[in-house]
Parts: structure tokens; sequence; C-alpha cells
């Protein structure tokens, strides 16, 4: 078997006395989209954290395509490939949509202080492919951020498109794989199904990996290659949508146990 | 009413203020028009004139917007009037039955010139009865102003103001004449030195009537100098008449030494260098968001390094000797070694304070300010430096025998590298390394999530912002021709931020026209000298509170203060228990109307 994209390997993260993220292990093949199931508090959105580098991880290791990314700053690991969205919605509220997802091409870029003042040929022609770059990747949700709203600040537009714009932030890094963090909370039942295909299709036309932390278990059931539980921070089962949904584990933990159990 | 017998207090008790510091008796012989118009009167007449504009300022009752109408206005600036001179002429009576000279021992500027001012030969009742009247008169007429049709009320303030700026002008505006050999007698009185009456209505009439053709045509006319703004063309289109504005402002500039003279030269020299200090800091602190308390730092080091290169030498209470090390550069081989000694003090100085943000950093960044000052006077460093006694002979960065000391040759040197920094910070405000400056600016943690080396980027702010002040310093240096370390303390740090704040943070032109505020005025308005840092603190906080964003804004600046407005709105809304209350708390103001 070939290496698999993502490894997370037996990762700890403790805060204070409380083990968010025991001992959890999971990989991601190219070209899968997994999702992370969970309740509240499940450490779901711990692991995004400990992957993109904002935490370090008391134990355990991070491998993109084999190689560690533990230790690595931020920036460094989305360079790397991961780029990821975050479950409260974070923009970079004051500037244009279009300059939100140019953000996103910084690191694919290299214009530094002497070209940027001097405004060289190749500086120009890059700051050109970066737009390129960004209009394409706002592209990806039709007309949802196209046309005028390219040139309005982000915290002018809807919920659902600010999320989305997230999105195309990620995807404007040029990623090998994006993390999304439940990216339909928050959006209305038809908003959520246009977004089940938006991740189908990230996979399909851009051929990205996809790891989703999802609450909507329609869109898990949609998307999912394979399923990955959690709950206090460890994995309870991991496999099909339907394994996983049908295991006893993940029920007690979505539904706590039944009365005559608990005695 | 109510509100104007408190509004009313408050001008009164400022009044009796701007008596105590002197700004009413000291300058009772400061004629801005004929004899009659007087600085001091003027600072009779102010408090109570803006205590009855403000008394009217239409209020948010149950949710709806009520405007004060005309009758009820003149009766309440009426009481605002009467209640200011009131108090204030209680004041008076008061100084003159205890004594001026026994008052004067504790506020010394409660002189016997200015009771000779306020009281003269009159009885004392009838001169406090006058100061009432005047105040009366003073809140009337700022009431009435607010309540007057738009198209009546903004020629008139025009007039009033650009005829008041024309006498405060009056060092300035004659000499310019003068050296344009324009006829200046009937405009300006060489008796008084302030307006005469005839050139005080003739400056009204020109201002209210521009201001009237700017409300009728100001559309068209900016239109036809900006051109139609279409949404793919980059910035504006050129137009022919842009052009020629552009040419003419450039025109202006470039000649202004030779009109406006030498004295005034110099103060635009001045300008000049705080004009640089003021863009290197916009970049760390408007471009970057890391807030530089010890900004003197680049200023001193600018300074210093450039005397070290170019072969200064040291003050002694004899004359002057070499220092340790000299090194006699030419100013212009040693401009970039400067920069380059800054740029890299920048990463030095960025690289402890990297994980600090906000208040810390600050607090951190005011310290390293103090250091530089205490180093340069230190004994260690005096056989380099001079210590407290600071150095001399620095060069003039002549050209030939084109030196630039004199204040006329001044400005050119520092407009060359004016323009020049703002040509650089423009550029790196529109690439890809000023988005991922704001981008840091905006959300530290997400733009590193998005890529961007916030380590990097930071340090780069510092060494940017650092190069661009060390050039200032090394110009002020040229400038005055000497050094000593009384020329670096903290203050310069609080005015140069005070300059990036007030002409709005992250904006070029705001800069500049801070610059102009700040230092330019107080540099014109010489006999203000004293009252200089009492204005700037005063200016500060009007700006504060009235116009957060600056006074020429950049326009995502003000969006983000614009979205602290809406949380305290948001929260205001949610937490208020019905709209009614919702409604008197949200910030609506004029606006709304």
């Amino acid at each position: 078997m070939t290496t698999p994209l993502l490894e997370v390997v037996g990762v700890t993260k403790r805060f204070g006395g409380l083990s968010a993220l025991n001992d959890l292990s999971f990989d991601v093949a190219e070209g899968e989209i997994v999702s992370i199931i969970g309740p509240n508090g499940a450490g779901k959105s711990t692991v995004f954290n400990v992957i993109t580098g904002l935490y370090p991880p008391d134990d355990g290791d991070v491998r993109l395509r084999g190689e560690t990314v533990v230790g690595l700053a931020p920036n460094r690991i989305t360079r790397a490939g991961i780029a990821r969205t975050f479950q409260t919605v974070h923009l970079f509220a004051n500037m244009t949509v279009l300059e939100n997802a140019m953000v996103g091409q910084h690191c694919r870029s290299t214009a530094g202080v002497f070209g940027s003042i001097l405004r060289t040929p190749r500086v120009r022609k890059e700051e050109e492919t970066i737009r390129e770059r960004a209009e394409e990747s706002l592209g990806f949700f039709g007309s949802r951020l196209a046309g005028y709203r390219q040139d309005q600040p982000a915290f002018m537009l809807s919920y659902a498109n600010r999320r989305r714009l997230e999105m195309a932030r990620a995807l404007a890094t040029d990623p090998a794989i994006v993390l999304l963090d439940e990216p339909t909370a928050g959006m209305n039942p038809r908003e959520t199904l246009e977004l089940r295909d938006h991740i189908v299709r990230m996979r399909d036309e851009l051929g990205l990996t996809v790891l989703v932390i999802e609450h909507d278990m329609r869109v898990v059931k949609g998307v999912s290659d394979r399923v990955v539980a959690c709950d206090y921070g460890r994995k309870i089962a991991e496999g099909t949508y339907d394994e996983v949904a049908n295991d006893e584990q993940v029920i007690e933990a979505y539904l706590g146990r039944r009365h005559e159990e608990l005695g | 009413m109510r509100s104007a017998v408190r509004v009313g207090t408050s001008a009164g008790i400022v009044t009796i203020f701007l008596a105590a510091v002197g700004l009413i008796g000291n300058f009772t012989n400061l004629n801005l028009i004929g004899d009659q118009v007087t600085f001091a009167g003027l600072m009779l007449l102010i408090a109570p004139l803006i205590a009855g504009y403000v008394v009217t300022a239409p209020r948010v009752e149950s949710g709806s917007i009520v405007r004060v109408d005309r009758g009820r206005a003149a009766i309440l600036g009426a009481v605002t009037g009467l209640v200011a001179g009131s108090v204030f002429a209680a004041f008076v009576v008061f100084v003159e039955v205890f004594g001026v000279e026994r008052i004067r021992a504790i506020f010394i500027n409660i002189s016997p010139a200015l009771m000779d001012f306020l009281v003269g030969e009159r009885p004392v009742p009838v001169a406090a009865a006058i100061l009432v009247a005047i105040a009366l008169a003073a809140g009337v007429a700022g009431a009435v102003y607010r309540v007057l049709p738009d198209a009546i009320r903004k020629p008139v303030g025009s007039a009033v103001w650009v005829t008041l700026l024309f006498g405060f002008l009056q060092r300035i505006v004659p000499i310019a004449l003068d050296q344009l050999d324009i006829e200046r007698d009937w405009l300006y009185s060489k008796l008084t030195g302030g307006l005469t009456w005839v050139g005080a209505v003739v400056v009204a009439l020109v201002a209210a009537g521009v201001s009237v053709l700017k409300d009728r045509r100001g559309d068209a006319i900016r239109r036809a100098v900006a051109g139609r703004r279409s949404r793919q063309a980059e910035g504006p289109r050129v137009t022919p008449l842009s052009v020629a504005i552009a040419l003419a402002g450039l025109a202006v500039v470039l000649i202004a030494p030779h009109v406006v003279g030498s004295v005034i030269s110099e103060v635009l020299g001045t300008v000049m260098v705080f004009a640089l200090l003021g863009l290197g800091l916009n970049i760390v602190v408007g471009y970057a968001g890391l807030l530089d308390l010890g900004y003197v730092f680049f200023f001193t080091l600018g300074a210093y390094s450039l005397a070290l290169l170019t072969g200064a030498t040291l003050n002694t209470f004899v004359g002057s000797t070499e220092p340790a090390i000299a090194l006699g550069l030419n100013f212009y081989v040693a401009i970039p070694v400067v920069v380059l000694i800054a740029a890299l003090s920048g990463v030095l100085i960025g690289a402890p304070v990297l994980r600090l943000r906000g208040d810390y950093l600050a607090l951190v960044t005011l310290g390293l300010g103090e250091m530089i000052v205490v180093l340069v006077t230190s004994p260690w460093l005096e056989p380099l430096v001079g210590g407290p006694n600071g150095m001399r002979d620095i060069t003039d960065a002549a050209i030939g025998n084109f030196g630039f000391r004199d204040p006329k040759h001044f400005y050119y040197l520092a407009f060359a590298f004016v323009a020049l920094a703002l040509f650089v910070s423009f550029r790196l405000a529109n690439s890809r390394v000023g988005r991922a400056w704001t981008a840091l600016r905006e959300d530290e943690q997400v733009a590193d999530a998005m890529g961007v080396s916030t380590t990097a980027y930071k340090l780069l702010a510092f060494a940017m912002g650092g190069a661009v002040g060390s050039i200032g310093g090394a110009l002020f240096a040229v400038k005055i021709g000497s050094l000593t370390p009384a020329s670096f303390t903290v203050l310069v740090s609080i005015q140069v931020l005070g300059i990036v704040i007030l002409g709005g943070i992250g904006s070029l032109p705001g800069v500049l026209t801070g610059t102009l505020v700040l230092v330019g005025l107080p540099g014109l308005l010489r006999e203000f000298e004293e009252y200089r840092l009492l204005a700037y603190g005063a200016a500060l906080v009007a700006v504060m509170l009235l116009r957060p964003q600056g006074l020429v804004p950049n326009v995502r600046r003000s969006r983000e203060l614009q979205e602290e407005d809406r949380e305290q709105d948001k929260w205001a809304s949610d937490t208020a228990a019905d709209e009614h209350v919702a409604a008197a708390a949200s910030p609506l103001g004029e606006s709304a109307g």
C-alpha cells in the first residue's frame, strides 16, 4: 500500500488535566473524502488545530506524504499543502472578497519588498497570476462570489457566502488536502445541499483530498468515502457511513446509554 | 432646558480656563480683523458659541429624531449663553473683589492686562453685564447657526472660518504676497497686523461664493476632475483637467520656499522631516498594525549614524574633537548605509517583541525608545557620539557647492525624500507585501494559517518603518547641523504617533495632513508656542471623539472602526430591554436623519 496523503498517528493533546485528544490515529488517502463526526467536545476541532500547527501535540505525529509536519509554523504547513477553514468564520473582514482569496495565494508567490516597490515585470506578472488564481477559486462557487461581490469588503457578505469565501480562500492556497470545519453550520437546507455538491466537486474537479468535520448526517452520508467517529478525544469507530452509523458505541455517544444499561 | 444650564456652565468654566492659561490676556493685541476683532475677543466668544451649537443638537427620543425648532433654539442658545456669561462674569467679579495680584500669585496668567481687557475703566457691574451680554449673543448665534437652512448655513460657516483663518495667517499671507509683488495693503493692515475690514469682507464673500458653487456644482466639478470611474479601470481615469491640477499642485509645492520666505521654509523643512517619520511609523502602525511607542529610536539612530558616517565632530567645552571612529563619507553614500543600519536594527528590535501584541508591544517599544536616549547620553558611547554635549559640524549634504543647510534649499532635499517615501509606501501598500500586512493586522492567527509568515512580515514592517524613519533622522541632522540628546525624547515618538492617528491610520494623505496640522500650524503660529502641547492634546481628544478614523481616513481603517461601532450597536440592541432604549443607545447621530 502506498503512503497515505495525511497520517495522524497516536496524537495526544492535553489542556491542563483535560485530554482533548487521546492517542488518536487515522489517515486519509489521496483523493479520499473523510468525515470526522462526534458529539460536541469530542475534540474534532482540536484535531484540525493540531494538524495545521496551531497547537503542538503533546504526543504523536502528523505526517503529510510521509513527512512530519509537527513543529512547523502554521504558514509552513499551509505551504506544504494543508489548507483549512474555521468552525467560526474567520475572514479578513475589511479586505475585499477578492483580496481575501488573494491572501490565499500568498504562499504560492514570492514578490518581496524590492520587487513590490519597483514593480518589475516579473512581479507584475505574478500579481496577475495571483489575481487569476483567486478569481478562479472564487469562481468555484459559481455566481455566488462573482461579479460586483468581489470588490465588496468581506463583512458585507451573507453568512453562507462568508463560509463559501473561507473555502475559496483555502482553495486559493493550492492545497493537496482541505480541512473543512463544519462547513454547513448555520446554513439553510438548500445551501447545505449545494455545499454537499461542492465538497464532492472539490475532489472530482479539483482533484483535492478533503477532511471534513460535519454534524449534518445527510452531508456526511452524501460525501464520505470513510467516516471517523470520535468521542472524548478517542476514535470510537471508523469505516463506511453505514458501518459507523450502526456502531453501538457511536449511537451511545450521540444518544447516551439506554436506561436499562445504566441500571 | 436643564441641558442648556449644564452646557452653559461648562462653557463658562471653559472660558475661565482659557483666561487662566493666558489665551485671553496675552492676546489682546493680536488683531485678526481691524483692531476690533482680536484673538482675545474670539476666545471670549468661542465657548458660548460652541455651547449654543451643541445644546440645540437633535436628540433621539423614543426611537425618533427630534429636531429643535427655530424659536426654541434661540431660547436654548440664549439660556446657554446667559449661564456661560454669568459663570464667567462671576469669576471676573470675584477676581476684581479679591484682588488680581493675590490670585496672580498662583495663576500667573490672570494678569492686570487681562482684567484691563475684561473690565477696563468701566464700573465692575457694567463690565460684568457686558460680558454676560457678549456670551448671550454668542450662545444665540451658535444656536441659530444650527437651525439655519443649509443653503445659508454652509456659506456663512465657511465665510466665518476662512476669514478667521486669513486673520491667523497674517504672518504668512502678506509675506507671500510681497514676494509675488502683489499689492497687499488693502487686505492686511500694516497698522493692526490683521485683516482690514475691506479685506475681511472680500475674503468672506469669496469663501461664501466658493461654498455656494461647491454645493450647486460640486458633483459636476468632481466628475470633470476625476473622470468617470469604471469598475474595470485601475483607479480613476486621467483627464486633462486632473493632469492640470496635479501639475499646478506640483508647481506650487516646488516654488513654495521662494514665495513664503526663509522663516516659513524652515517650518516646512521641519514638516518634511516629521512627514518622513510619520510615513515610516505608518508602515509599522498603519499597515502592519503593530503599535510602536518607541519610534524615536529610529529617528535618533538615523541622525547619529549619519553624523558618524559623514565625519561630524564631537562638541567639547573648548571646541570640537574627532570622534573615536571618523569615516567622512559623502552624504549620498552614507544615506544607504544609514537606511541599512536602521533596517537591521528594526529586525533586532522586532525579534524580541514578536510574540507581543497590542498593549504589551506598546510598552516594550516605549522602553526601547527610551534606551537609545540613555545610550547616546552615556559615558560609554561618549567618545563616539559626544554624550550629553552631542555632535557638530554635520555635513550639509552639498552637491558641488550647493549646500542644503539653508532652509530654502533644505526644503528641496527633504521634499525629494518625502516623495520617495510616499512612492515606496504606496507601492508597498498595493502589493503582495501590503496584502500580507493587512491580513496580519486584521487577524494574525488566521493570516498565519493562510500561509503568511507572521514572523517575517512583522520584522519586515519594523525594518521598513525603521528605514524610512532613519532618513527623517538623517535629514534632521543635516538641517540642524548639530545634535544633542535633548532633541531625542519620548515626545518625538508621541508626536509622530499623533500625526499618524490624527491624519488617519494607514492613509498617506492622512500622514501629510496630520503633519501639516500638528507640526506645520504650531510652527507658523509662533505666538502660540507655549500652548503647543495644550493644543496638541486638545486636537487629539477632539479627533478621537468626533472623527476617530482620522482627518483623511484610509477606507479600510475606517471600516474597522465602524465594525467596532456595529458590534457595540449589536450589543446595545441585544441587551436593551425594549427597542426604545436600544434606539437611544445606538449612536444614530445626525446622519440617520
